[in-house]
């Protein structure tokens, strides 16, 4: 830049051009956020919220002492999972060749996770869903989606939690709606 | 504190144009002895890692075969030890030459450096013994032995004292200087430390009073939630404490090395500004998926997130144009015929512009974290490590190389033993991290987690990974082949490089004579930090707490 040396009283001096691109800069970024917004607000795209705490060494005694799939009625269904080294407690007997449990849903159910932990830190991911949770002690983690296609569908245990961590899991088959 | 000092004689040594002084020698010497020889373990172990994830690609490692404790070594090596020894040594460094003064004191500066290499020899030791596999995130109630916690501890607040001795130093400077403008080089140092003692005081509290009490069998319970709340105070302006010193690089030095000024010194200070205010109060976008914290919160500290991709890409726009002055002074013409007038067969600028150029990356998909309806997809797969593989791994690490190849010749007096290897290894790392990332990144939109033993018997890999995970390995793989050559530079040139090295430290030490003083008005700025980050953190900090039972969890001791 050329050296003006006359002393300006503490004047910032701005390029044209980077001034230009500055606006541009704040705009786009002003952009990405009102589309967040925009996104919660039109679409229903929420992050989990604090719902509630639970003793963990008290789970036995709360609405996670049966785990498993509660159905509400209308295609609603509310899931209790107790997430713990190194397995999903969600109420169901039957299971894949490699072990991990198994829960049916219809097609088009609406489902509301309710997930916990009993020892430490897990976390609960539905694959191709927007199910992304972080699963504390003391905490219940709750997120609700619909099931609109029908497949298989693995929960995974990203949070490591220790030694068996890799083998944590749980599948959700999601059953074609009869007559559709 | 200190009442006026007479110069003293020590301090006001002239520094020598071409070549190091036997101070800075060894204490830098030794700090960037302890870094580089952290790196080369550190991430020796992680293309073994992906090795391990990949479904065809599988190679095991001899050493720590146990992928867990083999995870959290990599971590803590390379995020923590290197990235605070290097730093440290290139921050007293860069502050002596840039305010021509030496440190306040060189015992205290010592002291620092015995404090952090104790700790890191302290939780290094728990790490290999297996004391630790608790990753470098350490989540409670998943319980470390107390030397681990003890050794970080000393770190950090070794750390401090380092951090303690740069603003007396500038202290001192400012009185002998009155009305003077600091140089930018060392405001950038001034701002990542504020920025870091502010923010390590989070971590701080989380070990000394929830870890370490639990680790030592005081107490019996502990708060998940809050200490992660406590964690992510601090974990967020970590990987700006990591970046700045590539920007106080990508500012004040290159400009030098390339012989040209500064687009904007000012708008430079700006930027560092920012980062220290904004970096601390964004935090709970790595705690989106939490359950303890109010969807107001994580919107609120999405929204700051914004705020601070502005000082990057104020930076971007800065940068650029300085570049684009020295590749017309080279005679580029046209709109781009700056970009192939840049010395891209220099390894101390091309390490730098390599770095550059994978931080598009990295600064795009973290952008993408913040959004949190991306980050629903997003968090906790693979995707994540593959980002900040981008910036801290890409432009943070090429950066860090690239100041290296100058300042290991200068402390050495030696030239760089091979530069055709340099370059080599170079743009082996560029295309190395970048296959890796982008990898890591595609595996992680499938559904890929991190930090999970994929290689381990019985466990669930979807198809939609198995290219995405092998082809990581192969990024890992160019990575392990640019971290040999590294190594032997190093050795090269400690020991058979022959010539003598004579060029001056890239370091400016004079501010323009339009520097705001705005800039340094500290209290005003340390004000501005506590007031957001009383906003910003109170509520969620006494959200996280519930003084009702429920909230304690009891410890899990990992061995």
């Amino acid at each position: 830049m050329e050296e003006s040396k006359q002393v300006h009283e503490e004047k910032l001096e701005i390029d044209r051009y980077e001034r230009t691109y500055m606006i541009l800069a704040a705009a786009m970024l002003g952009v990405f956020f009102a589309a967040l917004v925009a996104g919660a607000i039109i679409y229903g795209v929420h992050l989990p919220t604090a719902v509630g705490f639970i003793n963990p060494i008290l789970i036995d005694e709360t609405e996670f002492a049966n785990p498993g799939l509660r159905d509400m009625g209308d295609n609603h269904y509310e899931l209790y999972v107790v997430a713990q080294m190194w397995n999903y407690d969600a109420g169901t007997t039957e299971s894949t060749a490699a072990g991990f449990p198994v829960l049916h849903l219809p097609q088009g159910a609406v489902v509301t996770f309710n997930v916990t932990s009993r020892d430490v830190q897990h976390g609960f991911y539905v694959e191709h869903h927007n199910v992304n949770l972080q699963i504390l002690p003391g905490h219940i983690a709750s997120q609700t989606i619909t099931f609109s296609e029908p497949g298989t569908y693995h929960v995974i245990c990203h949070e490591y939690c220790g030694r068996g961590h890799q083998t944590m899991g749980m599948v959700l088959i999601v059953d074609r709606a009869t007559g559709a | 504190m200190q009442a006026v000092q007479p110069a003293q004689g020590e301090s006001l040594v002239k520094f020598p144009e071409l070549v190091a002084l036997r101070s800075e020698k060894w204490l830098i010497g030794a700090h960037m002895a302890v870094a580089f020889i952290a790196i080369s373990i550190g991430a020796l172990l992680g293309p073994f890692q992906a090795f391990r994830r990949a479904p065809t690609l599988r190679w095991d490692m001899p050493i720590f075969s146990y992928y867990y404790q083999a995870l959290s070594i990599h971590g803590v090596l390379n995020a923590l030890v290197f990235t605070t020894f290097f730093i440290v040594g290139f921050s007293y460094f860069t502050t002596q030459r840039s305010l021509q003064r030496k440190l306040w004191s060189i015992p205290m500066a010592w002291v620092a450096f015995a404090m952090m290499a104790l700790g890191l020899l302290l939780a290094g030791f728990s790490l290999i013994t297996g004391q630790a596999n608790v990753l470098y995130t350490f989540y409670a109630p998943m319980i470390a032995e107390p030397i681990f916690y003890l050794g970080l501890t000393l770190v950090i607040v070794g750390s401090w004292v380092a951090g303690a001795n740069i603003f007396i130093t500038y202290g001192q400077w400012k009185r002998a200087h009155p009305g003077e403008k600091v140089p930018l080089a060392t405001y950038s140092i001034l701002a990542n430390f504020i920025m870091w003692i502010t923010c390590t005081l989070g971590v701080a509290v989380e070990v000394l009073f929830f870890l370490l009490p639990i680790s030592l069998g005081w107490v019996a319970t502990t708060d998940p939630q809050v200490t992660r709340i406590l964690f992510w105070f601090f974990g967020h302006p970590l990987v700006y404490f990591w970046l700045l010193p590539a920007y106080t690089s990508w500012y004040t030095m290159m400009p030098k090395q390339y012989g040209v000024t500064l687009f904007s010194d000012n708008f430079g200070r700006l930027a560092f500004l920012m980062i220290m205010i904004f970096s601390i109060p964004i935090g709970v976008h790595h705690l989106f998926s939490d359950p303890g914290i109010s969807e107001f919160a994580k919107a609120a500290h999405a929204f700051l997130t914004f705020v601070v991709a502005f000082p990057s890409l104020l930076t971007a726009f800065n940068i650029a144009a300085t570049l684009e002055k020295a590749g017309r002074a080279r005679g580029g013409k046209g709109l781009f015929g700056w970009i192939p007038k840049q010395e891209w067969g220099n390894p101390v600028i091309a390490a730098q512009l390599s770095g550059m150029i994978i931080f598009i990356i990295g600064g795009v998909t973290g952008i993408m974290n913040a959004s949190w309806n991306m980050n629903v997809a997003l968090h906790n797969t693979s995707w994540v490590p593959g980002h900040f593989h981008t910036t801290l791994g890409g432009a943070v690490f090429l950066t860090y190389v690239g100041i290296f190849y100058w300042l290991l010749p200068m402390l050495r007096g030696r030239k760089l033993w091979n530069k055709e290897i340099a370059l080599a290894q170079v743009y082996t790392w560029l295309i190395g991290m970048a296959l890796f990332g982008m990898s890591m990144g595609r595996a992680g939109i499938e559904g890929a987690p991190r930090r999970t033993d994929l290689g381990a018997p019985g466990v669930y890999i979807s198809d939609a990974w198995g290219l995405w995970l092998n082809l990581s390995a192969i990024g890992g793989f160019i990575l392990l082949v640019s971290l040999i050559l590294l190594i032997a530079q190093i050795i090269g040139t400690l020991f058979f490089s022959k010539e003598e090295y004579a060029a001056p430290a890239p370091v400016e030490t004079k501010a323009p004579a339009d520097a705001l003083g705005i800039f340094e008005r500290w209290r005003l700025w340390l004000l501005v930090i506590v007031v957001t980050n009383v906003i910003m953190w109170g509520p969620v900090l006494i959200q996280g707490l519930n003084f009702s039972n429920g909230f304690w969890a009891t410890p899990f001791q990992m061995r």
